[in-house]
């Protein structure tokens, strides 16, 4: 297993505009990532011979994308999933291309998630029949994503003392590093009255809780070291990573356990044992953030603060730019886009490339965390993704800067 | 088939998850699936024993009474069918039966709203963690739907309720 370690890189990103309009379909969407993706890596079709992608019957296929950019592939999977499968799929590209079965992945995931499926539960998928298990919710009002999370987010409450307004500190963070990300959807920075102001959508959850939701594909390729060193980037050497990992009784996380345990009891303990560092190494964090709760409870989890303090440690404003855990840097879910996870690795790539596409001029970064201006973090070395699929699965990832 | 907020509402013939659970609640009882083999109640019902993983099972009533343990109130509803109810709240209920076991942490923990006498949705000044419940049942054309009210019993200890 070890042996794997820092063998294998990401060595592409890119990704569409993040709109709530994109006017094209998803295939559209999913080519123009790839392209970016190949254009950041300076790789031809004859480069990428794998792909994987994950989609909640939303997106497009992997043999459309590759048709349409002249790819021939040695391998391909289109899964099923949403948050926390980029990791799972980044880990799936370093299986197949050491066994052999081909030699660079493209991971895609390309969505409407505004204009066509929402994932918030609303259009479409409101109008469904309930069939089996879906009998035990949508008569009760029970089917988003917030609402599926909120006895979890609730309990922590009570248990622990969490405050809305410590929790507001994670949007506040996030919208202070959107405002200097020419690309997040949501630029304007928020207070935490602005927060708690905001309407609610399912108490505990105000709408300011809650990620944004965008049109967008996002795209990260994956090679062996070797290849990478001929590539046009510095590469991003993958440390470890594992995928899914979750819970006893994954599918109803609220009748097992605490329920204010997360999947990172169990991810944790993994992931820092295969990357072998420390928290102490980590010098920048994504953390997903579907909601500021799943942020808050996973940080507690992986151990950047201790269980039952996640609300006064977000609320120190520990996760800005400039403190000690600068966390989505690019705005995350919150603010930036949504993408099922991807932009935030994305992020983290060119974090470690000391690239991050802000406001400075002429890629000289100031480190001006001010409105308008810096969002690198300064000579970052090594980064940690923290995914959330729901409280009882959840993927991780450790990079480090080639 | 019945309608109930723009849903139809039904279980497949070959749904032997539910079926049970729902024939029962046309008794106006509330049933879990219940291991041949190890005797372990489970929620949701599923066809395997997550205990014993034996396949064989069989349905039992239960008291039907449980305490909150928690809960959220939709404000923004989804469905279309419910936008007119809210505010409303769902509460996450451990029934008596088989608490803290296997483990500690363990119990049947079961999703439904809370409603008052009338099956309107119940205010949410009177919802809160730990409060006692009692099932009730919504007679619908021919289905019929389990639901949550307030029990008039006095909670075991302290309650806890999100900031009005
Ligand atoms: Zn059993």
């Amino acid at each position: 297993m070890s042996d794997m370690r820092d063998r294998y890189c990401i060595v592409g990103v890119g990704e569409t505009p993040y709109t709530r309009n994109s006017g094209c379909t998803t295939r559209q969407l999913a080519v123009t990532a790839l392209k970016h993706a190949m254009d950041d890596a300076g790789l031809g079709p004859d480069g990428i011979d794998g792909m994987l992608s994950y989609h909640g019957g939303d997106s497009t296929t992997s043999p459309a994308v590759s048709s349409d950019l002249g790819l021939r592939l040695n391998f391909y999977m289109d899964c099923s999933g949403g948050g926390s499968s980029t990791e799972a799929l980044i880990g799936i590209a370093r299986g197949v291309i050491e066994g052999g079965m081909c030699h660079t992945v493209a991971i895609f995931r390309a969505m409407n998630g505004y204009s066509e499926v929402r994932i918030g539960g609303t259009g479409a998928r409101a109008r469904a029949t309930p069939r089996e298990s879906q009998l035990l919710r949508m008569p009760y009002g029970w089917m988003s994503a917030g609402q599926n999370f909120a006895f979890t987010f609730m309990r922590h409450m009570m248990e622990y003392g969490t405050t809305s307004a410590q929790l507001a500190a994670v949007k506040v963070a996030g919208s202070k590093h959107a405002s200097n990300n020419p690309k997040a959807f949501y630029k304007q920075r928020v207070t935490v009255d602005d927060v708690l102001a905001s309407r609610w959508i399912t108490k505990p959850l105000h709408l300011l809780d809650c990620c944004v939701e965008t049109d967008n594909a996002t795209c990260i390729i994956v090679t062996s070291a070797e290849r990478a060193r001929d590539l046009r980037q510095r590469p991003t050497h993958i440390l470890g990573v594992v995928g899914r990992v979750s819970k006893p009784r994954a599918d109803m996380h609220y009748v097992h356990g605490p329920i204010t345990r997360v999947a990172g009891y169990y991810a944790a303990p993994m992931i820092f044992k295969m990357a072998d560092v420390t928290h102490d190494d980590i010098d920048v964090t994504g953390c997903y953030d579907a909601f500021t709760f799943t942020t808050m409870l996973q940080m507690e989890e992986y151990g950047f603060c201790k269980k039952g303090e996640g609300g006064p440690f977000v609320a120190s404003g520990a996760l800005e730019l400039g403190s000690k855990r600068p966390n989505n840097t690019s705005g995350g879910h919150l603010c930036e886009a949504y993408t099922h996870g991807m932009n935030l690795v994305i992020e983290n790539v060119r974090q470690l490339r000391w690239q991050a596409d802000d406001y400075c001029p002429n890629g000289e970064h100031t480190y001006d965390y001010s409105e308008g201006h810096c969002r690198q973090v300064r000579e970052p070395k090594i980064a940690m993704n923290m995914a959330w699929a729901n409280p009882a699965t959840g993927s991780a990832l450790i990079m480090r800067r080639g | 088939m019945a309608e109930y907020r723009g849903m139809q509402l039904q279980v497949a013939p070959n749904d032997l998850e539910n079926q049970g659970y729902f024939e029962a609640a046309r008794r106006h009882r509330l049933a879990m699936k219940a291991c041949n083999a190890c005797n372990r109640l489970r929620w949701e019902p599923g066809p395997g024993c997550p205990w014993c993983q034996s396949l064989t099972w069989h349905w039992q009533e239960v008291s039907g009474r449980g305490t909150i343990y928690s809960y959220q109130v939709v404000c923004q509803a989804i469905q279309t069918g419910f936008r007119e109810w809210a505010p409303y709240p769902i509460v996450l209920v451990e029934l008596d039966e088989q608490r803290g076991e296997p483990t500690a942490d363990e119990a049947l923990r079961v999703v439904m709203n809370l409603v008052d006498v009338s099956f309107a949705a119940e205010k949410q000044e009177n919802v809160a963690i730990g409060k006692r419940v009692e099932v009730t049942f919504i007679d619908l054309d021919d289905f019929t739907l389990p639901q949550w009210r307030l029990a008039a019993e006095q909670p075991v200890s302290g309650l806890w309720q999100f900031p009005l």
